[in-house]
């Protein structure tokens, strides 16, 4: 099968093309150097082409998914498509059902989407999900922060049973990178507390949220996993949490990586660049944390952006939910992962008139806006916790036109001119930035640029056409035309087979999902499982034969390989 | 003026949803325009004209349009949903949701109303000569907020779970309720002349209205003594104290 898209302006960040007109070849699911004269051929017409679009933070499936379908029926509601000959019925949207998480990235342009937490004992659970989810290749990343058994191993110092453990856990999960959020704080939820900063001892572990952070990424760049520590920092959502962000990304600096890539990738900054000392003189710090992006080479992050309206946050942050359950009196989920972490999720609307709310969504823009690099700083809403993922063309054209936002901020709280820096940027992003930022940046943060996020020889070929002309729009004065170009791809191919046009799904194949297979020595494996056999035998509610995911849960693998190296470790 | 006039064709025995049905939907609008007008009947994708006889006199926008609905309606849902102005008369009974979420307009059932009726109304007027089902101007399934505006009457009974979930706008049952009116109530007033049990828990603001026989009061009210409400003498209560809410219950 042979297709040729001619007469792009393609945007292709890793190869250096921007904007110019490129024919892409394809053949049998990649992106190759010519094809024959029998392709059949797309003729972009001088319109937009970028890579597929990579996003490397949303919640897509697992366990505290559902729980948000669960308790809002409500929003399960809005979003109701009916089924077609092609596609299953759409519902819902900050908490969709698994065939329209599929069917709305995909119109988007988007063809690789990666869950960011899952427990490893609800494992199951987000894979069962994940192969529903039609379209998308997939992958999750796995909660490792506040089981017991990292814990243990920190506190022993013994790196090789820590590693031997994180490999271990990701083939138990099926997962595919190293998720941290509130180290330790899960933990001690458990008794009705929380940490409150890097260097509060969790009792019974004796250990110390720094400890945890700082174990991780070693282990994790001793096994060479793709991606780096994907870090929900301490504190998160407190006034004032904007210093431990900065003091957890300072430790990045005591690692070295072992690939082209960050060795700590700090999420959902929205929430993690807050001033003041509680919601009544809450402020922006969003450009000390720009500062340190820009003096930093080893960290990375995203926006997760806050978009008005109705949302669902869910998070495995247990006590950061209940103190936003006691803000909402609204409804409120807790869980408990046994041995493993807690999560919560609480509804949320973000209204345009409420000085918190109008301070947040300013947080994300000015990130992305103060961050010179734009690979440091990936597009994401936090799905669903920001504000749905089918936003992202909001945010683009956010990013894109200054006009836009002084339109936006003039209906907003006046909080936004106090206490934020945005109402003063005048920035604006090109297609090449946000290529990057939604492609080529997510690609590169998960490791997978090899094959992601962009269009050389060799990568899949997941391709996005929009209906614009890049050398005849002015994004400034015309974003409304951006949003709806994003919002409805002309063309979405993925591994090489049309899957959207004109904005419809015209076909619905089975993505793939990602998962790493690391390898550690045997002694190291064999020891660490005596402890882990203890745990299930004395702790656990379940069997240790019933924990792993087993292979027919993940029916179109794509193992990655990885295993211990040696680095130096400064 | 505009008048539609709809009839069913034959016995309705599968359940139609009807959010089509509305002075909004057909204002403005021929008689072949209304017919070819979507509709759902089971899973089932049909139109109005399908499932009925259309007559229309004259043509006016939403606010000058009367819709009558003439025959048996009672397996037909979600009438008047979202409407905004005009006229409605149901003569018979009706399938559950009629006027979910309406905004203006008047409503008049002259039979009885299934469950959902004036579910998240936000204005207007619902009538409903005969009785009315369960969760009679409630939030649906999820909903923070039920009705949050305008005027529900009932002449007849209500089952259980009158205005849950109710933000505003005012309730009133000529004759009983069933159990739990006014749950989760925060906001508008509900008014029940007959007998009724447990009214207001987890109430945080509004207030109910009993002068019937409550059967049995719930242990989260707080007696504040007696008050007269229209000349009329009542036990005062405020609660549900459990979630410190300062709903205003009171009875006779
Ligand atoms: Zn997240």
């Amino acid at each position: 099968m042979e297709l040729l898209i001619k007469n792009g302006a393609v945007y292709d960040p890793k190869n250096g093309i921007k904007g110019d007109k490129t024919d892409i070849s394809i053949k049998d699911g990649k992106i190759v150097d010519k094809v024959s004269s029998k392709a059949s051929v797309i003729d972009a017409g001088g319109r937009l082409v970028m890579p597929g679009g990579v996003d490397a933070h949303s919640h897509i499936a697992g366990a505290k998914v559902n729980v948000g379908r669960i308790m809002r029926p409500e929003d399960t509601r809005s979003g109701l498509k009916p089924r077609t000959k092609i596609t299953r019925p759409y519902t819902g949207y900050t908490v969709p059902n698994v065939y329209a998480m599929g069917y709305r990235y995909a119109q988007m342009g988007y063809t690789t989407v990666f869950e960011a937490a899952q427990a490893i004992m609800k494992a199951r659970h987000t894979h069962e999900e994940l192969e529903e989810i039609p379209i998308i290749d997939k992958g999750a990343l796995t909660l490792f922060g506040s089981n017991w058994p990292t814990m243990d191993f920190v506190r022993e110092k013994n790196m090789d049973k820590l590693a031997a453990y994180v490999a271990w856990g990701l083939l138990a999960s099926r997962g595919f990178g190293v998720k941290v959020v509130n180290p330790g704080g899960g933990e001690m939820w458990g008794f009705g507390k929380n940490v409150t900063g890097l260097d509060d001892v969790v009792p019974n572990f004796d250990v110390t949220p720094r400890d945890i952070i700082v174990s991780l990424m070693k282990v994790n760049e001793m096994l060479g996993l793709p991606h780096s520590v994907h870090l929900h920092c301490n504190n998160t959502g407190k006034p004032g949490d904007y210093k431990t962000t900065l003091a957890s990304m300072e430790l990045a600096k005591q690692v070295r990586p072992s690939k082209d890539r960050q060795v700590l990738h700090v999420t959902h900054l929205t929430f993690n660049a807050m001033g003041g000392t509680n919601w009544g003189d809450f402020e922006s710090k969003a450009d000390e944390i720009a500062n340190f992006l820009n003096n930093s080479e080893n960290v990375t992050t995203d926006m997760g952006q806050l978009i008005f309206g109705s949302a669902t946050t869910m998070t495995a942050d247990g006590p950061l939910q209940y103190a936003n359950a006691k803000l909402t009196h609204g409804k409120w989920g807790n869980g408990d992962v046994e041995l493993e972490d807690a999560s919560g999720v609480v509804p949320m609307y973000y209204a345009r008139q409420v000085s918190v709310f109008s301070i947040m969504w300013a947080i994300g823009l000015e990130l992305a806006l103060l961050t010179k690099d734009p690979y440091k700083v990936l597009l994401t809403t936090d799905h669903p916790n920001g504000g749905p993922f089918v936003n992202y063309p909001e945010v683009i054209a956010l990013l894109m036109s200054n006009k836009k936002r002084q339109e936006e901020i003039k209906t907003l709280h006046e909080a936004v001119h106090k206490r934020t820096k945005i109402p003063g940027i005048e920035r604006e992003l090109d297609f090449n930035d946000i290529a990057i930022m939604t492609r080529a940046g997510s690609a590169k943060v998960l490791g997978l640029l090899d094959t992601k996020g962009h269009l050389g020889a060799g990568a899949d070929a997941d391709i996005a056409i929009y209906d614009i002309q890049p050398d005849q729009i002015d994004p400034s004065v015309e974003h409304a035309k951006v949003k709806s170009a994003f919002s409805s791809a002309a063309y979405t191919i993925k591994g090489g087979e049309i899957v959207v046009k004109d904005g419809q799904i015209v076909a619905t194949p089975m993505g793939r999902t990602f998962w790493v297979d690391a390898s550690v020595p045997d002694q190291h494996t064999d020891i660490m499982m005596k402890d882990i056999r203890l745990k299930f035998k004395n702790y656990y509610s379940i069997n240790l034969a019933n924990y792993m995911v087993q292979d027919a849960y993940v029916t179109h693998p794509n193992v990655v390989k990885a295993g211990v190296i040696s680095v130096e470790v400064s | 003026m505009q008048t539609v006039t709809l009839k069913p064709k034959k016995e309705i025995k599968i359940s139609v949803e009807a959010e089509n049905i509305s002075p909004d939907k057909f204002a403005g609008k021929t008689e072949k325009d209304i017919q070819s007008i979507e509709i759902w009947m089971g899973n089932r994708r049909t139109t109005i004209g399908e499932l009925f006889s259309v007559k229309v006199e004259g043509s006016a926008p939403a606010a000058d349009t009367k819709l009558v609905l003439e025959g048996d309606f009672s397996r037909v849902k979600r009438i008047g949903e979202g409407m905004s102005g005009g006229l409605m008369i149901i003569k018979g009974n009706v399938d559950m949701h009629v006027g979910a979420k309406m905004s203006g307009g008047k409503i008049t059932v002259t039979g009885n109303a299934d469950s959902w009726a004036g579910r998240e109304m936000k204005g207007g007027e619902l009538i409903i000569e005969g009785n009315a089902g369960y969760y009679l101007g409630a939030g649906y399934r999820g909903e923070t907020c039920g009705m949050r505006g305008g005027k529900i009457m009932v002449m007849g009974n209500a089952l259980d779970f009158v205005g849950e979930h109710m933000c505003g706008g005012e309730i009133l049952v000529k004759g009983n309720a069933g159990i739990l009116p006014g749950l989760s109530n925060n906001g508008g007033k509900i008014v029940i002349e007959g007998n009724t049990s447990r009214p207001g828990s987890e109430m945080a603001k509004g207030t109910i209205i009993v002068n019937g026989t409550v059967d049995e009061m719930m242990p989260v009210f707080k007696l504040e003594g007696t008050e007269a409400v229209e000349g009329v003498a009542y036990r005062k209560y405020t609660g549900d104290v459990i979630i410190s809410g300062k709903g205003v219950l009171y009875v006779k």
